[in-house]
């Protein structure tokens, strides 16, 4: 019990010299602005189980947290901003002691699985010593009695952040090393040839839908099976994982959904074959992903 | 008089209802200018795959100081009457580009069946068959074939669709007229 106790303490007064002169205040406002930005891609879902479950206190302590995998001052922000409230509540000589109690039990969860242990066998002690001093320790209990059962969702989300990173890097990756520029761009540019003569002369929406097709597939390669775009065509913005499997049209063309959304504002009509997005050809259906789209395809 | 006075104080009433609908309508804006923010960024990349791409017998570049006014050349394909000429082009894109074409000018004269005095195109990839899948690139490509491949049937300029099928005479006109106009530009 004492082992680790002072081990904390000795790895936790490092971090004590270091980071003091960053303003207590400073940091978990930074902290949460890197926090608000990291999730602003995430899944939804991930998103509103953890806006039920955080009050403001927690959010910002579990920003802290979650942010300490990647930065390792942020350890020392757990670390010193606790002892911010420590030092209202108790200014007596025993508050050093306290202090580091704090913050190796701060830190200790998210450590490892034996300081873990360490961590919630010393917090009861800690804790009493805590509430007897103001009432404003019962946040702090609480605080540290969920972060706990916490961390794991904390983990979880953590790996979803990771999990979808490392999933926008390999579509990436594959974009970059399908050989989309030279022979594409030349087989469309001859397409486009072609096309401009003809094509666009007829009334190409009423032709038969073999015809046009066949002409239409060749002048858009890229948009059909060589690569699935990292960009929207329209705008340019980047593709997230549900613009990627939204698949509007059986032409294969795709586009993101505000762009989508903007086109059926206006005529409705997909850019890569000029159809009508609402009424597609029988049997094209099975092409579409009924995962964004609520129509069933048919066999 | 008694009933202009009645539209004045309607239109006044008007004019006292109007400015709390535009106060809560402000956030309107808002999107124009993150459209705006979206064209720019589709404009930009135009330019960079433009550039990248090295297409032989196209260029276009924005003008200085107005990245939604373009300047482009294309030059006439070869085994065309149009063979080893070249032309100007300007191109200006909407605020809802590439929801809407840009506007395509000659401003080299071109001596075309579907190209009028003043250097319109007749186009219908820059009017009703518009695409917002189709880009600067595609539309020099697209002009620089119709060159060779007009549309004689609905002509802008009648003289070029009735001589068009006399090549040998197309090309001489197309010629002088070129030689004529090069040295102004």
């Amino acid at each position: 019990m004492n082992q680790p106790l002072k081990e904390g303490r000795t790895r936790q007064s490092s971090f004590r010299v270091i980071y003091p002169p960053m303003g207590y205040d400073s940091i978990p406002i930074a902290a949460s602005n890197a926090k608000e930005f990291g999730k602003k891609k995430r899944v939804n879902r991930a998103a509103k189980l953890k806006q039920s479950k955080l009050d403001v206190r927690r959010e910002q302590w579990l920003s802290q947290v979650k942010n300490k995998g990647c930065k390792e001052e942020t350890n020392g922000v757990s670390g010193v901003k606790m002892p911010a409230e420590r030092n209202d509540i108790n200014p007596s000589g025993e508050e050093n002691e306290g202090l580091r109690n704090l913050c190796s039990d701060s830190e200790s969860p998210f450590n490892s699985p034996m300081s873990s242990v360490f961590g919630s066998n010393r917090s009861p002690s800690h804790f009493t010593s805590n509430s007897s001093s103001s009432s404003s320790s019962g946040g702090c209990c609480s605080e540290s009695m969920t972060e706990e059962d916490d961390g794991d969702n904390e983990c979880l989300d953590d790996w979803e952040a990771i999990a979808d990173a490392l999933a926008a890097d390999d579509i990436k990756n594959d974009n970059l090393e399908s050989p989309e520029p030279d022979s594409v761009t030349a087989t469309m540019e001859a397409s486009q040839d072609d096309c401009c003569a003809r094509a666009w002369r007829a009334d190409d929406v009423f032709r038969p839908q073999s015809l046009p097709n066949l002409l239409k597939q060749n002048s858009f390669p890229c948009f059909k099976n060589v690569c699935s775009p990292s960009t929207c065509p329209i705008c340019c913005e980047d593709l997230d994982l549900t613009d990627t499997s939204f698949l509007p049209c059986p032409c294969g063309y795709r586009l993101c959904l505000f762009c989508h959304k903007r086109i059926l504002e206006d005529d409705g009509r997909c850019p890569g074959c000029r159809k009508q997005y609402d009424h597609h050809g029988p049997g094209n259906l099975s092409s579409k992903m009924g995962r964004s789209y609520s129509m069933i395809p048919r066999r | 008089m008694a009933t202009m006075n009645n539209q004045d104080s309607n239109n006044s009433n008007n004019r006292t209802a109007a400015p709390p609908t535009n106060a809560s309508k402000q956030p309107l804006p808002t999107p124009k200018a993150v459209d705006t923010q979206s064209v720019l960024k589709r404009l930009q990349s135009e330019l960079m795959a433009l550039m990248m791409s090295g297409d032989s017998g196209i260029s276009a570049f924005p003008e200085e100081d107005n990245i939604f006014c373009w300047k482009g050349t294309i030059s006439g394909s070869k085994d065309t009457v149009f063979e080893g000429t070249e032309y100007k082009l300007s191109l200006s894109f909407p605020n809802d580009y590439p929801f809407k074409p840009p506007k395509v000018k000659f401003e080299t004269g071109c001596f075309h069946p579907n190209v009028d005095v003043f250097g319109n195109i007749c186009l219908d990839i820059l009017q009703d068959k518009w695409s917002s899948a189709y880009d600067v690139r595609t539309i020099l490509i697209s002009i620089q074939s119709l060159l060779g491949e007009p549309n004689t049937s609905s002509p802008l300029n009648t003289q070029a669709a009735a001589l068009w099928s006399n090549q040998e005479e197309y090309r001489k006109m197309v010629v002088e007229k070129h030689l004529y106009k090069k040295p102004n530009h």
